[in-house]
């Protein structure tokens, strides 16, 4: 194995090479120093678990992505921590957990610190390096490699673990972060950490200072490091001007993937800070970028949340809530007179879905522009205590100004978006919202979004029971089938009968409309495991449907030990079908035609029509 | 992408117009008067404003966004109402560039502190002073030592808040969200001291 200071100093001459390093040829010592990294990450795998077991302590976690090691070495993937907590209760007594709640990020208040600005970044946690000096790794190297008296290669980790038993907290935080199966980290080019996932940003300064080193290595050999394959590890990288992101995953997502959720994560400081944060760099390359990030760990923790569940990340358009056309109609004329009124954007949301959706004359909203923007609402809590008025910034429409947002809540799920462009519209956005809310309360509107949240939603049982006449959104049907959902939603060995075919679940996205729906789960994907576990199946079908080199595919049809996918892609839409993997082929594409139909038939509901065109 | 049709942003260099109509609109029995609340983040201006206008305290801390907007409305012993119509600022860095957008003519501004932290008193100051210079004329500033529960971690004394309230024209207080100890009396204070319109 190479040597730490070979590896650090990038100018080795080992002839060593690992296959599994970087693709583009590279002189050796980059690949040591990305074999390094492969090393530290790796490395948890060598792990006693006894220190790690804490079972209980799981209680307080439900996003997070660990490795699960069982006692006997043997390495085991869990994919997620069930969100709810009889799934937990299942979990923990059936499964050894490694110790992760701490590191949760954002659930534990932050504690009040001088500097006003770290203790609200909610990194409570802590990843044991701040004993060394922060800004030469070269020093951390020496001080770790003597500390740990590791001599393969783990010649980069800031973060330095000690096998067995820690004493406190910080380290065994330092060793949960390197259990972690997905690291996002946002640093500056002269790497100083902007953002991590896990850990505290302060205390990855040696961390980051290696990834940078890394990019900025390749650039001066006038070329661009996009992936490294690191044995299971991928490490994704994307520069930014001054902004470099990184993600380290070994979840077995395709590089095309995570290289789109680095683009949304720096999507998603854009809207906070706009571009002209490079400007910063330009005046002082050093600059410390963190300050103006301060308050915001939940919104980019909410958005690498969501690439676990919401499907618009890749899918790139957005899903609105099923709603009978007259309602979503009433809704719409509300919106538009008031964009004719001086509002750029009028986004009526419930959650993540839309109801209706209002642009000004010529303008158009990025679908990504609109997870960033209700992804960046829903997860900062200040905007349900009150009516607020703050700056924000749509990448797409325009990466380099703000616009001011007026942001309401109407009940706990339901909010109103206003965008302007005039900073002084306030009073003008509240008279607008006032408006609204009498007509959204004359004509039901609310009513109707707060049943069709519980009820109307497009279930592929339906499919089977119902095949001759159309399936209505809000048919009695519908939510008996809801209901008979959460009562079974508690058996562990359910036998899935879903829709016909073997039917377990699908999305639609038309391509004209840039929207898409998707199916309730059926019961054999009732957990949000194995809802995490589609999702990342269905994104590799989209990466695979997409592919520049041989695409563009028009059908696919995969089986595995999960399930039967097919994949079918038109110039109109695009139709993604999770089936039992026993389910017969023919039948299969009969189930996937009717869906079609289904959707065409019900598409006043599902979808927002005559919203003002897409065009980018 | 989308920025085809995008718009210049060409109001970028006018603030000023978040007033109603001035920073305070005003008969001599209805006051109306607009509050803005300056402070490092962190400090309680949030909760000093959802104690004085919902009487609550929620100990888990909520990032402020931009700024919100709430109101209240006080009847004080002469019959006199004023309505308070506050702008709760937030503290982080990346918004200090904004704040004129929302103490630009406000009749009042509340500039808060934590009385355990020497840090947010040096922002204090820096609020008044960034006031004193493009404040309104005439704007009444109170300066606030919030967290004042936390006596036994006190880095700021009361004397020190005092001394410079008074050099600098403010009237001060401390108060505590928490135990809601002086926060009525903070804005019953700020309202008797406002200007009243001359009786028509």
């Amino acid at each position: 194995m190479p040597s730490p200071s070979n590896s650090s100093s990038y100018s080795s001459s080992s002839d060593e090479k690992n296959p599994n390093s970087a693709p583009n040829p590279k002189p050796p010592s980059i690949d040591q120093s990305l074999d390094a990294i492969e090393n530290q990450l790796a490395s948890i795998s060598t792990f006693q678990p006894g220190s790690l077991l804490e079972p209980e302590s799981e209680f307080g976690v439900n996003d997070d992505e660990i490795r699960e090691e069982l006692v006997n070495g043997s390495i085991n993937e869990i994919e997620e921590l069930p969100g709810n907590s009889e799934e937990k209760l299942k979990a923990s007594s059936s499964r050894v957990w490694a110790n992760v709640s701490e590191m949760e990020e954002g659930a534990a208040p932050s504690s009040p610190s001088s500097s006003g600005y770290a203790g609200e970044r909610g990194s409570s946690a802590t990843s044991g390096v701040e004993e060394y000096g922060n800004d030469d790794f070269n020093d951390d190297e020496i001080v770790e490699v003597r500390s740990n008296g590791d001599f393969d290669g783990v010649a980069h980790s800031p973060a330095p673990w000690t096998p067995g038993k820690r004493h406190g907290d910080e380290d065994d935080d330092s060793v949960s972060w390197r259990k972690r199966k997905k690291h996002f980290f946002i640093l500056s080019h002269s790497g100083k950490p902007i953002y991590s996932r896990y850990g505290d940003e302060h205390k990855l300064a040696g961390f980051s200072a290696t990834l940078q080193a890394i990019i900025s290595f390749v650039e001066n050999g006038g070329d661009r490091v996009k992936l490294v394959r690191a044995g299971k590890h991928q490490v994704v990288f994307l520069v930014k001007g001054p902004i470099y992101l990184v993600c380290i995953s070994c979840t077995e997502e395709p590089y095309e993937s995570l290289r789109g959720q680095l683009e949304l994560l720096y999507g998603q400081m854009i809207l906070i800070l706009t571009k002209s944060v490079n400007r910063c760099f330009e005046k002082n390359p050093k600059f410390d970028m963190t300050p103006l990030l301060g308050g915001t760990d939940v919104v980019f923790s909410s958005l690498i949340h969501s690439f676990n569940w919401n499907p618009a990340t890749f899918l790139h358009a957005y899903t609105c809530l099923p709603l009978a056309y007259a309602t979503r109609q009433a809704a719409g004329a509300i919106l538009q007179d008031v964009a004719d009124s001086g509002v750029l954007f009028a986004i009526l949301m419930c959650r993540h879905k839309v109801i209706c959706l209002v642009g000004a004359q010529k303008a158009s909203l990025h679908p990504d522009d609109m997870l960033l923007l209700s992804n960046f609402v829903v997860s900062s809590e200040s905007f349900r205590t009150s009516e607020s008025f703050s700056p924000i910034c749509l990448p797409r429409y325009n990466p380099m100004a703000f616009l001011y947002a007026y942001v309401h809540y109407f009940d706990v799920d339901t909010y109103l978006i206003l965008l302007t462009t005039s900073s002084g519209a306030f009073y003008h956005l509240k008279d607008c919202r006032i408006r609204i809310e009498t007509v959204l309360l004359k004509s039901n509107v609310l009513v109707e979004v707060q049943k069709s949240m519980l009820e109307g939603r497009m279930h592929v049982e339906d499919l089977s029971t119902n095949p001759a006449s159309h399936p209505g959104i809000a048919s009695p049907h519908l939510s008996q089938s809801r209901l008979a959902t959460d009562s079974t939603e508690r058996l562990t060995e359910f036998i899935g009968v879903g829709g016909p075919a073997g039917l377990w679940h699908f999305m639609y996205r038309s391509i004209y409309l840039n929207q898409y729906v998707s199916s309730e789960f059926a019961l054999p994907i009732n957990s949000l495991r194995q809802q995490k576990r589609l999702y990342r199946a269905y994104q590799k079908l989209y990466a695979s449907m997409h592919e520049k080199d041989v695409g563009p595919h028009k059908t696919q049809f995969r089986r595995d030990e999960n399930y039967a996918l097919l994949c079918w892609v038109t110039q109109d839409f695009e139709l993604y079908a999770a089936f039992d993997p026993l389910a017969d082929k023919a039948l299969a594409i009969k189930a996937c035609n009717r869906v079609c139909q289904w959707v065409k038939d019900v598409e006043n509901e599902i979808f927002l029509l005559g919203a003002s065109p897409f065009s980018w | 992408m989308g920025c085809s049709s995008s718009l210049p942003d060409r109001n970028s260099g006018r603030l000023g117009g978040l007033n109603p109509e001035n920073g305070s609109a005003n008969d001599s029995k209805n006051l109306r008067v607009k509050l803005v609340l300056l402070g490092d983040s962190g400090v309680g201006k949030s909760c000093i404003v959802l104690r004085f206008v919902r009487g609550q305290f929620d100990p888990t801390s909520k990032v402020t966004i931009g700024a919100s907007f709430l109101s209240q409305t006080i009847a004080l012993q002469d019959s006199t109402t004023v309505k308070f119509e506050i702008w709760d600022t937030a503290g982080q860095e990346r918004y200090a560039a904004l704040a004129p957008l929302y103490y630009r003519g406000a009749a009042v501004a509340v500039v808060v502190y934590d009385i355990t932290s020497p840090e947010s008193f040096a922002k204090a100051q820096y609020w008044v002073k960034e006031l004193q210079k493009h404040g309104s004329p005439g704007m009444i500033m109170a300066l606030v030592g919030n967290k004042a529960d936390l006596q036994e971690k006190r880095e700021v004394s009361a004397q020190d808040g005092m001394e410079y309230a008074e050099k600098n024209g403010m009237f001060f207080i401390e108060t505590s969200a928490k135990t809601a100890d002086n926060i009525n009396q903070l804005f019953e204070e700020i309202a008797k001291r406002l200007p009243r319109p001359p009786a028509s």
